[in-house]
Order: structure tokens, then sequence, then C-alpha cells
């Protein structure tokens, strides 16, 4: 098949182009498509009849979905140029929600968000197709031109030092938003590292995991009958813990830490395969939830709401309820896109929509019907991801790999139960769906990078005995290298 | 570049695979999301229909919201609520006139409703609540509401006058139509803006200061204001004697001339009274009583009458109870209750001092004016109203006047009603009721002057109607720390008849 696409595409082989099919992104990009047009029709067709027109079949807005499409097989045209054997369902699955976001975006009232950029106003559903053809952007790049891991491999302390860098810079430069200090703002744009951050600290666990395996594996700590990992490699456990609570205290930032420390846990069982790690991981969440409930007052009132947001419906509950009669009107088939989410007095029945309750929103005019493909499309990136790592070259990039997965899964799983009242609300953002530049560049990372792994063509891992540490004269001696190249 | 070993190899070096580890994690994440479409399922099947047609509920708030609400009209059709539209093209609600607002309300959309704005809100917003399972079906037709106009009894112009009467004064005023119970002034001060509170960019700011202003404007007095009423209770307590057969109008109590200089002794309490100086030492009938307002006359007839008598009495014209009305009201008393004797008196001195309005007595100014109703429309209570039509798009449906109670004989009735007479015409009774008269029409009436013990002025009463012969008009006027029932509320109470007889009883 590669052979008769080889020969099919002659004029264009030069040196950098092995053009190779990918028969089943192809098709699965088509499916979308026809997906996403019948979406946006429907979309259009409810918007003119609500203005009083008569409902026509068109799509709601054409030039911006024909952006976002052209946009996606851009970035399989570049992997099928480059003959890069990256995985076929990823980008398809990920391109979906993407595209269900970006109509969702496009049916909200525009003035949500608006933003100068280079002299232009950009409102919500410009941003966020600019976001997303910067993300897809990403996705293509690092697919197409990561061939080696060793800048990750290598440096993971720096990563490591570059995320609490990011960490300290936020608390000490950022911007206060609803309460929450998350934001870093650069020039015009404001943005959340610790959407970034997520990324680094899978890249540094994925370097310490994968060299401390054998020992975390083969050595315990016997207390009593219990039998721990060694004592010394517990001390990342802790100081993981320590960071995600220092993050509710200081940055009041309640979902990254839930998000972090749930990584962390299955990351350490991934690598060790300890079923102690993880309960000795539940008792230190679960003093730390107890702590941080008595202590500090905004955990104690979002766990307060969560428990009962019906006692106070048109105060604090507000968002909540509200989230909850939105899934309600949707019942099972939905409002359809743009019959749903009344407006009351000129704004959103639901507050922090376009960020924080995506999901919800969906539920109303997607109904159940919809909301189970939307977990059906997460379930598939994740698994995607899993395999990803399982059929990985070696330890690292089996922890990395399964590390971007969870991170994506365990995020989108974290907001949606907070949507639905399974757990307390967090503000962090629903992968790929929300609105923000910063979820869905990092999101974009993450899959690039899950990509790149992916490849059977890329620089295979190097031997086990060359996993050394790196000692400052080794750093010298590659950096002389890098530098002499 | 391409170091050593085969991948393979280095998994195995490394000991047990990550691939079991791997999987297990993706289980437990299935798990986790199998839980959020349980979830899911929960709120959008279970729980879909009762969440989805609360009242709570956004999309039901918010097409209530983008349909305008029926209008309210005055006796004469002046609009008195009508609908402004918002920047979002949502309308609010806007007033005619603040003296309407203790009576209509508002509709406000961050402070909710009151008045005949919460009484009538089903009607008002075109709600159909009677039938929940229509509603659903009707969720997505178009014109699902449909509002109704309704036509109020209310005159703006007694409204206003009565208002303007009260002045600065916290007080109401009740003017009905005794033959059918409408209601035609229902005044209470001081007032409020309402359009200032339906109006969505002002309602805050209105809403804080009408809930921080000490002198309560938000509370509608002529229906859910308690007064001691002072003299004005002698009527009640002679209805009681009448029906009970306790007096006539030719009883007198040989006691009382005497009783007058130094007071009445009941169980060591002494009744006192104030006009020894007119009357001398005649020992009065009832209409002369009245005409003066003895409070030892009317002790003893209390006294006499008995605490279950006038009990029975003071329930049958609507006491203990809420009034049946188109509004709240609160319920007047003659006793805190609980006493052993009957009617829960606690003893004959808090009888006796019932029986002339003082004790524990306490009436809304609706009550009396029902009580001044009751005896011009000879015995025969009608049913108070402030609605008289509403008009929507199903056609005019019409309140007729209904009888709540007959509490007096025809008889026993025109006796009080030409004591009532006495007491604004009378030789005497002019000096008492000064102002009451209406000029060229026969008026009767009864002053209160109710102490309230300290050092404040007394509320100031005046129920009263006319003409004597055939009443048009019944009135209730209270002031309250407004001073003699004579100097205060008598003069506006005769005004205000005036200007009834002026304006409104010629159309």
């Amino acid at each position: 098949m590669s052979a008769a696409r080889q020969m099919a595409l002659p004029a264009l082989r030069w040196r950098a182009l092995r053009p190779r099919a990918r028969w089943r992104e192809s098709v699965l990009l088509g499916l979308l498509a026809v997906t996403l047009v019948v979406g946006s029709a429907s979309l259009g067709a409810t918007e003119r009849a609500l203005a009083g027109h008569p409902p026509t079949f068109a799509a709601a807005d054409p030039r911006a979905l024909s952006l976002y499409l052209g946009m996606l097989f851009a970035v399989h045209l570049a992997q099928v140029l480059a003959g890069r054997r990256t995985d076929q369902v990823l980008l398809p699955a990920v391109g979906m929600l993407g595209g269900i976001g970006l109509l969702l975006m496009q049916r909200l009232p525009q003035d949500l968000v608006s933003q100068q950029i280079f002299g232009r106003t950009l409102v919500l559903g410009q941003l966020q197709l600019a976001w997303l053809v910067l993300a897809l952007a990403v996705i293509g790049g690092l697919a197409v031109a990561v061939r080696s891991d060793r800048w990750l491999r290598l440096y993971k302390y720096t990563w490591a030092a570059a995320g609490i860098a990011l960490l300290l810079l936020t608390l000490i430069l950022g911007v206060d938003v609803n309460g929450a200090r998350l934001s870093l703002r650069l020039g015009p744009l404001t943005g959340q590292p610790s959407e970034l951050l997520k990324v680094m600290l899978v890249i540094f666990l994925a370097g310490y995991l994968s060299e401390n395996r054998q020992l975390l594996v083969e050595q315990d700590t016997r207390l009593g009958p219990i039998r721990l990992p060694p004592l010394p490699y517990l001390a990342p456990m802790v100081a993981m813990w320590a960071t995600a609570l220092g993050i509710v205290v200081i940055e009041r930032d309640l979902g990254a830490a839930l998000l972090f420390f749930a990584v962390f846990l299955l990351l350490l069982y991934v690598a060790t395969g300890r079923t102690s790690a993880i309960v000795l991981g539940l008792i230190l969440f679960a003093v730390g939830a107890v702590l941080a409930y008595q202590l500090v007052g905004h955990v104690r009132t979002r766990v307060d709401i969560w428990l009962d947001p019906f006692a106070d419906p048109g105060g604090a509950g507000y968002q909540v309820v509200q989230a909850l009669h939105a899934f309600a009107r949707g019942g099972i088939v939905g409002t359809g896109l743009g019959g749903g989410l009344p407006m009351v007095g000129g704004r959103l029945p639901i507050p922090e929509l376009h960020t924080d309750f995506p999901f919800a929103a969906l539920g109303e005019e997607l109904g159940l019907a919809g909301i189970l493909a939307i977990l059906g499309v997460y379930l598939v990136v994740i698994e995607r991801g899993l395999r990803i790592a399982a059929a990985a070259a070696d330890d690292f990039r089996a922890i990395l790999a399964a590390g971007l997965s969870l991170v994506v899964g365990v995020q989108a799983f974290i907001i949606a139960a907070g949507n639905l009242k399974l757990i307390p609300l967090t503000g962090i953002t629903l992968p790929f769906i929300s609105y923000g530049g910063s979820s869905l560049l990092t999101n974009a990372v993450v899959v690039g990078l899950l990509l790149a792994i992916s490849d059977k063509g890329v620089e295979p891992p190097p031997p086990p005995g060359s996993r050394r540490r790196l000692s400052p004269r080794r750093l010298t001696g590659l950096l002389q290298r890098g530098a002499g190249q | 570049m391409i170091g050593g070993r085969p991948p393979q190899a280095v998994r195995r070096a490394a000991g047990r695979t990550v691939g079991r580890n791997v999987s297990r994690v993706g289980i437990t994440l299935a798990l986790a999301f199998a839980a959020l479409a349980g979830g899911a399922g929960y709120w959008q099947v279970v729980r879909s229909t009762d969440l989805s047609t609360s009242p709570d509920d956004p999309a039901v708030i918010s097409a209530v919201r983008h349909v305008p609400r029926g209008r309210i009209l005055d006796r004469r059709g002046t609009v008195l609520a009508s609908n402004k539209l918002d920047a979002n093209k949502e309308p609010y609600r806007s007033y005619r006139d603040p003296v309407m607002s203790p009576v209509i309300g508002y509709a406000s959309r961050q402070y909710g409703m009151a008045g005949l704005e919460l009484a009538y809100d089903a009607q008002l917003a075109g709600l159909r609540r009677s039938d929940p399972v229509a509603d659903m079906l009707t969720k997505f037709q178009a014109k699902r509401y449909a509002p109704q106009d309704i036509t109020l009894s209310l005159s703006l112009q007694l409204q206003r006058a009565a208002v303007r009467g009260l002045g600065r004064d916290q007080g109401a005023v009740v003017m009905l139509d005794p033959r059918t119970g409408e209601v035609l002034a229902l005044a209470s001060t001081p007032t409020f803006n309402a359009s200032a509170l339906a109006n969505p960019t002002t309602a805050a700011a209105t809403w804080k200061a009408l809930n921080d202003d000490k002198s309560d404007p938000l509370l509608p007095r002529a229906t859910l204001g308690r007064y001691v009423p002072g003299s004005v209770m002698k009527i009640v307590t002679a209805i009681a004697a009448f029906r009970s057969g306790s007096i006539t109008k030719d009883t007198t109590y040989e006691q009382q001339p005497a009783a007058e200089k130094t007071g009445l002794l009941v169980s060591g309490y002494r009744v006192r009274d104030g006009h020894h100086l007119f009357t001398g030492d005649k020992a009065l009938d009832f209409i002369e009583a009245t005409e003066v307002s003895c409070n030892i006359y009317f002790a003893l007839t209390g006294l006499r009458t008995g605490g279950a008598e006038i009990d029975a009495a003071a329930r049958k014209l609507g006491f203990y109870a809420p009034i049946p009305f188109d509004l709240p009201t609160a319920p007047s008393q003659l006793t805190n209750g609980g006493g052993p004797l009957p009617g829960g008196f606690l003893d004959r001195v808090e009888l006796a001092n019932a029986a002339y309005g003082q004790a524990e007595t306490n009436v809304t100014p609706l009550q009396m004016a029902l009580v001044a109703a009751a005896v011009a429309n000879d015995g025969v209570l009608m049913k108070p109203h402030l609605v008289r039509s509403l008009h929507g798009a199903d056609g005019t449906q019409t309140v007729a006047p209904e009888t709540w109670a007959t509490v007096l004989p025809f008889n026993d009735a025109a006796v009080i009603k030409s004591a009532m007479q006495r007491a604004v015409e009378g030789q005497y009774g002019r000096l008492f009721t000064t102002g009451a008269k209406v000029p060229g029409i026969s008026t009767a009436g009864k002053t209160g002057t109710a102490q309230l013990g300290g050092s404040g002025e007394p509320n100031s009463w005046f129920i009263g109607f006319a003409p004597v012969e055939q009443p048009r008009i019944a009135i209730a006027v209270v002031v309250a720390h407004g001073g003699g029932g004579g100097a205060r509320a008598a003069p506006l109470g005769g005004d205000l008849m005036k200007l009834f007889f002026d304006t409104e009883a010629n159309r």
C-alpha cells in the first residue's frame, strides 16, 4: 500500500519526504468532518429559527469550521508526507473533542470573552478557533519533528526545576482571578502555567521512576506486617503530597492539586505495581483532605456545597445547582446545539460556563446520548495513550506515555465529575473542549508527545547501561557535545 | 546512536513489565468513566423532570420573564402597573404612583413579589399552574403564557388623597362600599417607590434603603398593621350587646353618673371618663353614651354582656382569623387569650377595658372598616374585595359581591347607626368628632383615642359611613400617635368621604 502511495506521489519525493499513507486516520477524519458539518448545520438551523427566520440547513460558521477541518487534515497530511508511523486514532479522537468544543464556543454569546490581538478584537468563537489551530500546529509539529526523547530523558531535573520556577513565578507575579492566583500575564495574553506544569511533572516523574524503578520494586521497608517501598524513595511521594497541599493552600487551586496527586499515585503504581504505595498515597490524601477541610476556608466551602448544593441554590450552590438543572433539561436526547442554555437577564444560566461547565452545557444540548459519546471519545484517547505506553520501547517512554494519557483522562474525570456532583467542583478545564489557550496548547503538547512516542521510527532508547545519574561532569560533557555538533 | 540491545531485552531487564500495571490503571479509569455515565444518567433521566420543570429552573424563569405581565388598572381604567423593556429587551414592572405600592406591592426579578403582584401572580404572568402535565406539553410552544389584565375597585384619586392626608404620619385609611364590599381606598403610610424596586438597575439600592428604613415602608399597614383601637371598639361591644340582648337602646346604669367623678371601680381598677362636664349627673342611655363616648357605660355593658358574647360577635365580624381578602391580612384580637374568663379574658378588669378598646385589643384598619360597613349595611357584612374583573385572551371575568356574614338584626343595626350619627352630628358629638361631617350629607361615625401607655401620643382613630340612610361609603382611619381621634383622624375621614361624594359617588 505504501509503495503504491509512494509511486503516486513521485514529484514530492525529496530527501525529507517519504510519504506513507495513513488510511485509518484518513477514514476517521472523514467521519469526523461529516459529524462536525452536521453538527454545525444543526446549530445554524436552530440559531436561524430562534432569530425568527425559516430554519434552513447551512453550517453556522462555515469558514471557521473549514479552517478547523483544514488544519486537522493538514496535520494528517504532514504526517503522511513525513512518513510518520504514529498512532492513527489519537488525532481524530482529539479532533472530535476539539470540534465539539469549537461548536459550543461558537454557540455561546460571543462577548463572553474578547481580546485585542494585533489591533483586532477577537471574540470567544474566533479565539477558540485560533487556539485550536495553534494547538493542531503544535500537535503536528511535535508528531513530525520529535525524533528523539533525549531532551526529555536527560533533563528531568531541569524540567522539574522549570516547573517549580513556573509555580513560584505565578505565585509572585500572578494575577488573581476569582480568588485564585493561577494566571500569568504576558503582554495581551494571560496564561495558566499550572496547565504546563502538569506536563513537566509527568516528564520528571517518567525520568525519576524509570531510573529508580528497579530499586522501588525490589527493596522494601518493613513496617510491621506492611511492606512499603524503600524509605528514601518515599521522600518524593511526601514531597509531592506537600506540594499538592501547598497548591491548595497558597494558590487555592483544588483541581490542579487533585490532578497532580492522582497522576503521581497512578504513575507510581504503573512503575512499581505496588498496591501498598497506592494505599499509603490514599491515606496521605485522606489526611490532607481532612486537614484542608478543617483549615482552609475555600476547601470547606467547596465540600459543603458539594454535600448539599440545594441548601443555598441562589447563593453558594448556584453554579452547581444550575449545572444540574442544565443536565436535567437536556434529558436523554438534549435540546440540540443552540436550543438550550436559557438566557436569564442577558446572562447564561451557569457562570464560567465556557471554562468550567462545558460538560454541563453539552449535557443540556446533546443530552445523555451526547454525554455518553463524549465520555466514549475520552476513553478512546485514554486507551490509545495507555496502548502507546504498553507498547513503548522502554520504561521511560512507557511511564511518560502513561502519564500523559493519565493527565488528560484524570483531568477530564475531575471536572466532569465535579459538574455532575459526584465529587466537589474544582475549577479546571475539560481537556480539548473548554475555552482557553493554556489548556488547549498544553493538551496539544500532550497529544503531540504521545504521537511522537508512538512512532515506530523514532530514535530507540539508549541501552540500560547508559542510564546513569546526570552528574555535573556528564552534563558538561553533554553540553559540549551538543555545542560541538 | 543505535545502542546495544533491542527494546524487548530492555524491558525484560527491568524486571516485571509495566504493561500489566498500565492495563490495570486503564481499567480503573474506565470504571471511573462508567461512574460518570451513571451520574449523567441519574441527573438526565431520573431527576430530569422534577428539576427542569421546577420554578427555579432558568428555562421556566426565562420563559416567564420574556412575557410581559398583565397590567393593573384602577376603577376608572387608569393604568397603575405596566411594563418597560430593559437593555436585554426583557420586560420589567413600572408603577404609576407610590400611593398604590402598599396594595399592588411589587414584582422584582431580584427580590420577588409582594402585594397583589404576588397574590395574582398566576393570572398576571399567565401561568397555568392547575395542570402541570399540560404545562409541560406547552413548554415548547411559542405562546405558552396568556397574561391577564386586572381591574381594581380602588380609586387612584381617593388613594392619593388619603396618603396626602396622612402626610408624614404612619397610618392607614380603608374606604369601602358597604353594599358590595368593594374597596375604594387602602392607603398606608409611609409608601415606597415600587418602580425603583422593579427596575433592575435601581432595585438593589432601593431594596437596601427600604429594609434599613426604621419606619418600615414595606409593611402594608391597612391589612397587616395592628393598632390599639380605643373607643372605636365600642361599636364592636355594642354589636355584641345587641346581638345578645343584654342591652336595649334605653338601657341606663344607675351607678354611672356618680362614677364619672371618681371613676368606676372594677375589681380594684378605676375606669375613668372625661365627659362629666357636659353630661352632669344624668344617667346616659345607649345613644347618649355613644355620643359622648362614655367609657364607664361601655365597660358596664361589656361586663353585663360577658366575654363569651363579645368574643362570638367579634369572631362573626372577622376577628381572630385572616380576613378572606385579595391580600394577606393580620388577625385582629380582643385579648391575648389564655385567661379563665369566657372569651379568654384574664379577669373582669381586662374585659371592662377591652369593651372600650384598651387592654390587649389589637385591630387592623381593614377590620375596623368592616365593623363600620357591617353597621352601615344594616348588619350584613359583605366580603371585602379589591379586584373587580380580570381580562385575558379567554375573555373577561367579573368578581361579584358576596355576603360574608349577617352580624346584626336590621333594627339593632339601625339603633347603632343612629347612635353613630349622633356621635358625629349631635350636640356633644360634634365636639368629640370634629370635622367628620360631610357637608349636606348625613354622616355617622365614631372616634377613638387609644392610650398606648408611656408618654407617647395616642393613636387617633375614626370609623364611619355616609349617608346614614343609604350608606354608600364606609371608612376607617388610623393615625399612629396622631393624638385625639377628633383632632386628626375624624377630619381626615370627613374630607375623604366628601371627596368620595364629590367624585366617585356620581360616576
